[in-house]
């Protein structure tokens, strides 16, 4: 590889970062307020639900698959914690919706990896399954949380809201078991390659159930920040939910196709989501071109992360004649 | 043959493997013996049985027949993983690593090492035993870098390093210097003799004799799926090892042919070069006439053929079909110019497993069936297929229910060879037409070429045995590391002779040893 | 064992596997998911009287029209193992399109021609976009459902703008009746949308089956890379079939706008995994290389049969989402069990 390519390729890979410095900078200079450490607290805060999902759904795609019933998950196990939880201490609701939640990844994880359904359908299903069941429990009547959830809201621990807290516990989290623990290290060696992984002698099945847990359970803790944040929730609520979550994965440099990523690039994507969007706010701009502009962002990272795979692929091909190459 | 007399008992010993395939036995009762602490190499020709006799080695197959023992204690691996576990470590030319993980993660996959009481990976721990492997294997590279950042030599490497995690006893390495630069054959041959002084055993299986003589102390020639002899190093010659491989006795009887080539030529390849890959190709081939290419594995004998059907982009050079030059090279543009290709990878490229025969030979000329503006006429392709398939003998007429997955490997190929057929093509080229398929397929692979260019067409014959391109052609091109390095006439045909010009040295200093 | 114990044993065990064999060819069959239909119409007659009633049937099928002619579209993407999420934007986008140009209220055309111009105007839309999503996928090498996710977020949100400056609300009224008859009139007994429905279909089989862009697309499909070799264009064939898929949104854009005699852009939102359900529940494979247009009618019926049936019987909506997403379970959980133990594909 020579140096030219290899400074082509760094480019390619810092563009999503690139394209963050010039939000930064097209909206600093619109708007003095924009650049302030209030509002980067409201944008994570706001950032919040949204980057907890990307999270969870990051160890789904890195697996090569997909989670489409974050959203039904969110709804449903939100309806659980209006509807029957009102009246207990907020941890023991929290606790109950992370159960609930794995639990219903775990129903995915179980139709995707050992009955062998494709992702795509499985969690299509159960995304049907889910919002039915919440509309039962609900009535498709708007749910109200108690007083003692959306108080967490105004919550700070050590003068940090609780929002902020909440994704940083478990990016925290996320971070440390997909980069230092075996399970973690092994969720990339299966999504690279599947059938190596297995013939290595690693579990394969089993991390790819377990990555649906996972995304089962951080769609329920985005579905429990987001409660305290908008106080009560209606039968579309959670809609589309994993379309952002996906979204946010990929424009933070998650492959759909495995293998490759990170949690970090979650909580980025969805960082940079919500800038734009708070940028187009606080310019006042025309809140219709609000998901013209989140397109065209996710547009943008995707082309150039093609671009970038493209030219790896050329570099990478194997040589009789390496010393012409060399 | 003399065998050497050793105090010690052997490290592996193989007696009297046999193995079959589909009916046809491959491995006639291979035995051979590997000491401690030497190198060990295993020579013979394409389908000579090498590779079968190490995929058993390693657990992929498993034997019909014989014994093998590893340590003094019977060994009979069920998978790779049971070889690999009892000190078998096999690294293939398509090496085995995870290119998204560092060099350490791949090294500890199974493994990792963890803190005491916690499930986190020691990662000072696990950077220290790395940073120890990768000394032994003279790898100076941090453990954490990306493997898929990495040269090819460099990932052999890190494979070495992991079968000394492992705590291999034996090593097979499978044409490891083919894609190695000078330097990086130099360094690991310098780690070889590391490893043979602490006591690994080696088994080196190579076409580049140069390698093969420089590092291994004794040699097992194979041959049509037997051993033909083994020997020391100082007993054997070059000349003498390549007539061993060669003797090797004809299975085929190959077809006469009516026509001799004719004046005019159907191909003309001029200057082709593409870095990396290719060298100032230049040759023609007449119409009527057989061309063979020999040439060994990793010669650039597939990719000469991809470059000439445009399926690669070309540096420069020229390619001519029957007088009419290819300006912009891809197969669309060769197909109309009459070139026709028979990928030597015929489930990924030359089918379509899941689609019918019917649809599989309609798919290169399906212009040919049109009754409208862009409708074509089933019935009239259903009938051609229908023909193409009983001139090519394939084993069933149901060409509309038959999907080409559930066709044995040479009705498969028949299949293909009947798709480019229906274009007529005025130059075929086919690389590998033979491979996995059974004797009888292979004489009516024969007889189409035969009658392909009596009624006027060419062909480009690419196969790694070299009876066969003898059999069939009318002249020999024999192809090393993407240059041309000799031209044979029938008049001229002589085994070693194109045997020896396939294996001619290519490249910078290739005999500069240390 | 007995001699005579261990022939008795062999003559059950193939009775029970030709047994299997019969079960099994009925579950193969291509017909099983119109076998269901008609064995659910039946099991519902008893409790749900109106399905037999010709009332019913003709709602049945004039709720299905608009569904299947996306996902005719959304077969061909299938088949060549693509996915189109755009749909649901493209319907919303041509509707208000077409409806800004022919609204009497202040539309950009009047008389009529107004009605024809605006449905050319709709169809080139979804082209447009099709053709957008297809040279995203060809030349600049990103995954289908990232752009079409990035094509659907971009278009849907332009269609609410767009919306903005031709209407104070959400909608736009006043479509001149030559196209609103599209929605409710009937040509000898025929509604109109059954036959843009049918002619659609009969269009796409006919492409499909009988054309040499059908062949290219089930090639491409099964094997790009085969396909390259033995000349296809891979390239072009994809492009075509996103063009062909947005097309047929917008064809299915105008059965929906004229049937509300409104242009809305929030019409589309959420067909979306309807569309993708339909035509996977008939059998069509994510994987590309396999699918018919007459596995898409059966399974758009299956569907809208579904949602009929439970709306009589008063159900809720909350349990028209657990049964389709049921049933979409079990098509899916089907197809994996006949790949893998009847080696089918």
């Amino acid at each position: 590889m020579n140096s030219r390519n290899r400074i082509t390729i760094l480019l390619l890979q810092a563009a999503p970062y690139l394209l963050f410095v010039a939000i930064l900078l097209v909206f600093g200079s619109l708007s003095d307020r924009f650049l302030s450490l209030a509002n980067f607290t409201n944008i994570v805060i706001q950032a919040a639900p949204v980057a907890i999902l990307a999270i969870g759904m990051t160890f789904v795609l890195l697996t090569a698959e997909i989670d489409l019933s974050v959203g039904a998950v969110m709804y449903l196990t939100g309806c659980i914690l209006g509807l029957y939880l009102g009246g207990v201490p907020w941890p023991v609701g929290l606790v109950v919706v992370l159960a609930a939640s794995a639990l219903l990844g775990g129903i995915n994880g179980a139709l995707v990896a050992y009955l062998g359904i494709t992702s795509f359908i499985a969690t299509l299903g159960t995304l049907f399954i889910g919002r039915g069941i919440a509309m039962s429990v609900s009535n498709t009547a708007s749910v109200y949380f108690p007083e003692a959830i959306t108080s967490l809201n105004r919550a700070t621990v050590l003068g940090i809201p609780s929002a902020i807290v909440a994704v940083a516990v478990v990016f925290a989290v996320a971070w440390v078991l997909l980069q230092q623990t075996p399970f973690g290290r092994q969720v990339y060696a299966v999504g690279q390659d599947r059938d190596a992984a297995a013939k290595a002698g690693l579990p394969a099945k089993r991390i790819v159930f377990f990555c649906f847990v996972i995304s089962g359970a951080l769609a329920g803790m985005a579905g429990f920040v987001s409660a305290t944040q908008i106080g009560a929730i209606t039968a579309s609520y959670g809609l589309q939910a994993e379309f952002s979550a996906i979204a946010a994965a990929v424009l933070g440099g998650t492959s759909l196709f495995g293998g490759r990523g990170g949690v970090k690039g979650a909580l980025f994507g969805a960082l940079l989501i919500q800038t734009a969007a708070n940028g187009l706010v606080i310019i006042n701009a025309n809140p219709y071109i609000y998901p013209l502009v989140t397109a065209g962002i996710i547009f943008i990272a995707v082309a150039v992360d093609g671009l970038r795979s493209r030219m790896l692929e050329r570099l990478e091909r194997r040589f009789i004649r390496p010393w012409e190459i060399a | 043959m003399q065998t050497v007399q050793r105090s010690s008992p052997p490290l592996l010993s193989v007696e009297g493997i046999t193995k079959s395939f589909f009916g046809v036995r491959v491995l006639h009762g291979v035995s051979f013996e590997l000491w401690p602490g030497e190198a060990l190499g295993l020579l013979g020709e394409n389908g000579s049985g090498k590779s079968t006799s190490m995929n058993i080695l390693g657990g992929v197959h498993q034997p019909d027949g014989g014994r093998m023992s590893l340590g003094g204690v019977p060994y009979a691996p069920q998978s790779p993983r049971e070889a690999s576990r009892a000190g078998i470590a096999f690294i293939h030319q398509e090496l085995n690593l995870f290119p998204n993980l560092s060099i350490e993660e791949n090294l500890f996959i199974t493994d990792f090492p963890k803190r005491s009481g916690v499930p986190f990976i020691d990662r000072r721990w696990m950077r220290k035993r790395a940073r120890e492997l990768l000394a032994e294997v003279d790898l100076d590279l941090p453990p954490t870098r990306l493997v898929g950042n990495l040269a090819q030599g460099e990932r052999q490497l890190v494979e070495i390093a992991k079968a000394l995690h492992a705590d291999a006893k034996v090593l097979i390495l499978d044409e490891p210097t083919t894609s190695l630069t000078r330097r990086e054959v130099e360094r690991l041959f310098a780690i070889v003799n590391r490893l043979k002084s602490r006591g690994v055993g080696i088994i080196f299986i190579s076409h580049a004799l140069e390698d093969v003589m420089h590092v291994c102390e004794r040699m097992t020639v194979l041959r049509d799926g037997a051993v033909v002899g083994t020997d020391l190093r100082e007993r054997l010659s070059l000349p003498g090892i390549i007539s061993m491989m060669v003797g090797r006795s004809i299975d085929a009887i190959y077809p006469e042919r009516s026509t001799g080539p004719r004046e005019e030529v159907a191909l003309r390849v001029r200057n082709l070069t593409q870095r990396g890959v290719a060298n100032n190709i230049s040759f023609d081939i007449r119409t009527g006439e057989v061309v063979g290419l020999s040439g060994l594995m990793g010669s650039g004998r597939s990719e000469l053929a991809r470059l000439i059907f445009g399926l690669d982009p070309l540096d420069s050079g020229t390619i001519e079909v029957a007088g009419t030059r290819l300006e912009r090279p891809g197969p669309k543009a060769s197909m109309a110019a009459g070139l026709a290709f028979l990928t030597e990878d015929r489930r990924n490229e030359g089918l379509l497993m899941d689609a019918s025969i019917v649809d599989n030979i309609g798919l290169t000329f399906l212009k040919r069936f049109k009754v409208g503006p862009g409708v074509i006429s089933g019935k009239a392709l259903n009938t051609t297929a229908a023909e193409l398939a009983r001139m090519v003998h394939l084993s069933t007429d149901r060409v509309q229910e038959t999907l080409a997955k559930h066709l044995s490997g040479g009705n498969q190929q028949k299949v293909v060879i009947a798709k480019w057929l229906l274009r007529r093509p005025k130059v075929f080229i086919l690389d590998e037409p033979t491979r996995g398929i059974d004797v009888g397929a292979k004489q009516e692979v024969y007889r189409i070429i035969n009658r392909l260019v009596e009624e006027g067409g060419a062909v480009f014959l690419i196969s790694s045995e070299i009876e066969e391109v003898m059999g069939l052609s009318d002249r020999i091109l024999t192809i090393n590391k993407g240059e041309i390095t000799g031209a044979f006439e029938r008049s001229g045909f002589d085994r070693e002779a194109i045997l020896a010009a396939a294996m001619a040295p290519v490249g910078p200093k290739r005999e500069a040893y240390a | 064992m007995l001699v005579s114990e261990a022939v008795s044993r062999k003559a059950e065990r193939e009775a029970s596997r030709s047994k299997w064999k019969a079960a099994a060819s009925v579950v193969l069959s291509e017909y099983l998911v119109l076998a269901l239909c008609v064995l659910y119409t039946l099991v519902m007659i008893p409790v749900v009287p109106e399905i037999a009633t010709v009332e019913v049937w003709q709602n049945i099928l004039s709720d299905m029209m608009p569904l299947l002619i996306v996902s005719l579209g959304q077969t061909i993407v299938l088949i060549i193992a693509g996915i189109d999420l755009s749909v649901t934007a493209i319907i919303s986008m041509a509707s208000v399109v077409g409806a800004s140009i022919m609204t009497q209220s202040d539309g950009y055309l009047s008389g009529p021609l107004a009605a024809p111009a605006a449905m050319a105007a709709m169809l080139l839309v979804g082209a447009g976009i099709g053709l957008l999503n297809g040279l995203s996928i060809t030349r600049l090498n990103m995954p289908a459902f990232v752009v079409t996710l990035a094509t659907t977020t971009f278009f849907g949100g332009c269609a609410i703008w767009y919306t903005t400056f031709h209407s104070t609300t959400t909608s736009i009224y006043d479509l001149p009746d030559m196209f609103i008859s599209i929605g409710d009139r009937d040509i000898a007994g025929i509604p109109i949308a059954v036959i843009v429905a049918v002619t659609a279909a009969l269009i796409v089989h006919g492409v499909l089956a009988y054309t040499i862009l059908g062949r290219w697309l089930y090639a491409v499909g099964k094997n790009p890379r085969t396909a390259y070799v033995s000349g296809v264009p891979v390239r072009t064939t994809v492009m075509a079939a996103f063009v062909l898929s947005g097309m047929l949104a917008a064809l299915a854009s105008i059965v929906y706008t004229a049937r509300l005699q409104t242009g809305t852009p929030i019409l589309g939102e959420r067909i979306l995994l309807d569309v993708v359900g339909a035509v996977v529940i008939g059998g069509t494979s994510l994987f590309g290389g396999k699918g018919k247009v007459i596995w898409t009618v059966f399974g758009v019926l299956f569907l809208v049969l579904i949602d009929t049936t439970l709306k009589l019987l008063g159900a809720s909506l909350f349990a028209i989402y657990v049964i389709k997403g049921s049933v979409i379970l079990a098509a899916a959980l089907l197809d994996t069990l006949r790949t893998r133990y009847l080696g089918v594909r």
